[in-house]
C-alpha cells in the first residue's frame, strides 16, 4: 500500500523525478484487488477487459481498462447496484511524452458506499479516439471538451465537441500535449493578430446568439385580465 | 505686414494668433486649458477591467482605506461609455484580447489607460501560448503600475501620474496627441516588430527560434495537430 517514491520529506531529497520515469504503466505498486471490493467485482465482471491495476498515494486504486470498452465499463461501475459510482469527479488527459500513450483518466466516486476509483484509458498518439461518457454523465460534458480541446483526443457520440477553453479558431493545436512549444508555434505578432481577428460572438452557441436577434413575442396582460382593483381610477 | 515676416520666430502665426490661435497657445486658450484640465482631472470616472489579483487591489484602492474618491474618482464606470480611464488590473490571455480592445474603442475622447500590474505591463511570469505580452500591444497605455500586485497606493499614484498628465494637455494639441483612426479596429496597435521586440528576450514563439537555430527542443510538430 504504499507509494514506490518516498512519501514526506525524503522526495526532496531525490530532487525532482523526470516525467518519463512515470511510466503509464507501474508508477504505482502493484496492488491486491481484494483490498478495493469494486476492483475485485470489475476484474470478476470484465476479466481481460482491465488491464491493469495499481495502487498510488497509499490508498488511490488505479485501473487501466480497454478504451474500446469504456463506456460499457464505466457504465456498469455507474449502475450496478453494489457500485454504483454516480459522482464522476472529473475527466482530464495525462501526455507523458516520449510517445508514450496518451491518458484519458475518470475520476469516479460512489455516494452511496463512499469509495472511489480511477479509471485510466491509454490511448495510442495515432488514434485518439474514445466513446463518450457524456451520456452517462452529463457533467461529462464540458470536461470533455476540454479535454479534447487541450489533449485533441475525440470523444465519439458526445453532443457537442467543440473547443472550451482556447479560441474556436486556434490553429496551433493542442496546447497541453507534451510536443506543443510553450509559446505556441505562431510568433507572437501573428497570434496577437489572430486575436484580435477572433468574431466573439463565435464565444456564444448558436442559441444564445438568437436570444436578442429575433423579436421576443411578449404579451401583455390586458386590462379585463388584471386585477380590476388596481388598474382603475387614476 | 512687411515688418511682421521680418520678425523671427515666424512671422505671422506667431502673432496673429488671436483669441483662439492657429494652432499655437494664446492667452484664452492656455486660460480655457487650465480649467478644462482642471474639470477633467479631478473627474476621472476609472473603467475598471480587473481579471486577476491585481484587481482585488484595485478594489481596495477604491474603498474606504485608501478611498479613490478623494481624487475625484469615486464613480467605477461599468460602461466604457461614460469612463474616462481604462485600468487594465490582471493578465489578459489572447481570448480576451478583443474584448479588451473593445472596450478601448467604445470609450470616448479624452480617454486614458493605466496598465496594472507585471501580467498587464509585460505578460509578467506567463510567458505562454495563451497570454498577451503587454497589453500595450493592443490598447495604447498611459502608466504602468509595477508591481505583483502593486499596492493600492501604487495605483493611486499611478492614477496621479494621470492627473499630471492631464495637467500638462492643451486644446491646441490635444488631438493630435490622441488621434487615432476608427477604421482600425480590431488590429493590433503595436506594428509586427514591436510586439516582438516587447515579448522579451527570447523574441518569438519557440518554433521559430527552432526554425532559426537558436534553440533546440525535443518538440516534434505534427501537422494533424492544428485541427482546429
Amino acid at each position: 500500500m504504499t507509494d514506490k517514491p518516498t512519501s514526506g520529506l525524503g522526495a526532496v531529497d531525490e530532487g525532482p523525478v523526470s516525467s518519463d520515469a512515470n511510466s503509464p504503466q507501474g508508477a504505482g505498486a502493484p496492488a491486491n484487488p481484494d483490498d478495493h471490493p469494486s476492483v475485485a467485482a470489475l476484474m470478476e465482471r470484465f476479466g481481460e477487459a482491465v488491464l491493469h491495476h495499481e495502487v498510488t498515494s497509499g490508498d488511490q486504486h488505479v485501473v487501466h481498462i480497454d478504451p474500446a470498452r469504456n463506456r460499457e465499463i464505466l457504465g456498469w461501475l455507474r449502475d450496478d447496484p453494489e457500485q454504483r459510482f454516480n459522482h464522476l469527479a472529473d475527466v482530464t488527459g495525462v501526455d507523458f511524452g516520449g510517445g508514450q500513450p496518451l491518458q484519458v483518466v475518470y475520476q469516479i466516486w460512489s455516494i452511496p458506499y463512499r469509495r472511489g476509483l480511477r479509471v485510466k484509458c491509454l490511448l495510442e498518439l495515432d488514434s485518439l479516439e474514445i466513446d463518450s461518457v457524456a451520456p452517462l454523465w452529463n457533467g461529462a460534458n464540458w470536461l470533455e471538451r476540454e479535454v479534447y480541446d487541450l489533449f485533441g483526443v475525440t470523444f465519439r457520440g458526445h453532443p457537442d465537441l467543440r473547443r472550451i477553453l482556447m479560441p474556436h479558431d486556434y490553429a496551433e493545436g493542442h496546447p497541453l500535449r507534451k510536443d506543443f512549444p510553450l509559446r505556441g508555434r505562431f510568433s507572437r505578432a501573428e497570434q496577437t493578430r489572430r486575436a484580435l481577428n477572433q468574431d466573439v460572438e463565435r464565444f456564444y452557441i448558436p442559441e444564445e446568439r438568437a436570444i436578442g436577434r429575433e423579436p421576443q413575442d411578449v404579451t401583455l396582460p390586458t386590462g379585463s385580465e388584471s386585477d380590476e382593483g388596481s388598474a382603475s381610477d387614476g | 505686414m512687411g515688418l511682421e515676416s521680418n520678425l523671427p520666430g515666424g512671422g505671422v502665426s506667431a502673432r496673429s494668433g488671436g483669441l483662439f490661435g492657429s494652432g499655437s497657445p494664446t492667452f484664452l486658450t492656455s486660460k480655457i486649458d487650465f480649467l478644462v484640465n482642471w474639470a477633467r482631472r479631478n473627474s476621472l470616472w476609472p473603467m475598471p477591467f480587473g481579471t486577476a489579483c491585481c484587481a482585488i487591489e484595485m478594489m481596495a484602492a477604491f474603498a474606504s482605506d485608501f478611498d479613490l474618491s478623494r481624487f475625484g474618482m469615486e464613480r467605477m464606470s461599468f460602461s466604457p461609455r461614460q469612463a474616462d480611464v481604462l485600468i487594465c488590473a490582471g493578465r489578459v490571455p489572447y481570448k480576451l484580447a478583443p474584448v479588451l480592445r473593445r472596450i478601448w474603442d467604445q470609450m470616448p475622447q479624452p480617454k486614458w489607460c493605466v496598465s496594472m500590474g507585471a501580467c498587464a505591463s509585460s505578460g509578467g511570469v506567463f510567458d505562454v501560448y495563451s497570454m498577451v505580452q503587454g497589453i500595450d500591444t493592443i490598447v495604447p497605455v498611459d502608466v504602468y503600475v509595477p508591481g505583483c500586485p502593486p499596492r493600492p497606493e501604487g495605483l493611486i499614484y499611478g492614477l496621479m501620474m494621470i492627473q499630471e498628465k492631464i495637467r500638462e494637455e492643451s486644446l491646441t494639441k490635444h488631438y493630435e496627441l490622441r488621434t487615432e483612426d476608427p477604421s482600425i479596429v480590431a488590429r493590433p496597435r503595436a506594428s509586427d516588430e514591436e510586439v516582438a521586440a516587447l515579448s522579451g528576450p527570447f523574441g518569438n514563439s519557440t518554433r521559430q527560434n527552432k526554425l532559426a537555430g537558436a534553440v533546440e527542443t525535443e518538440a516534434t510538430d505534427r501537422p494533424r495537430d492544428r485541427r482546429p
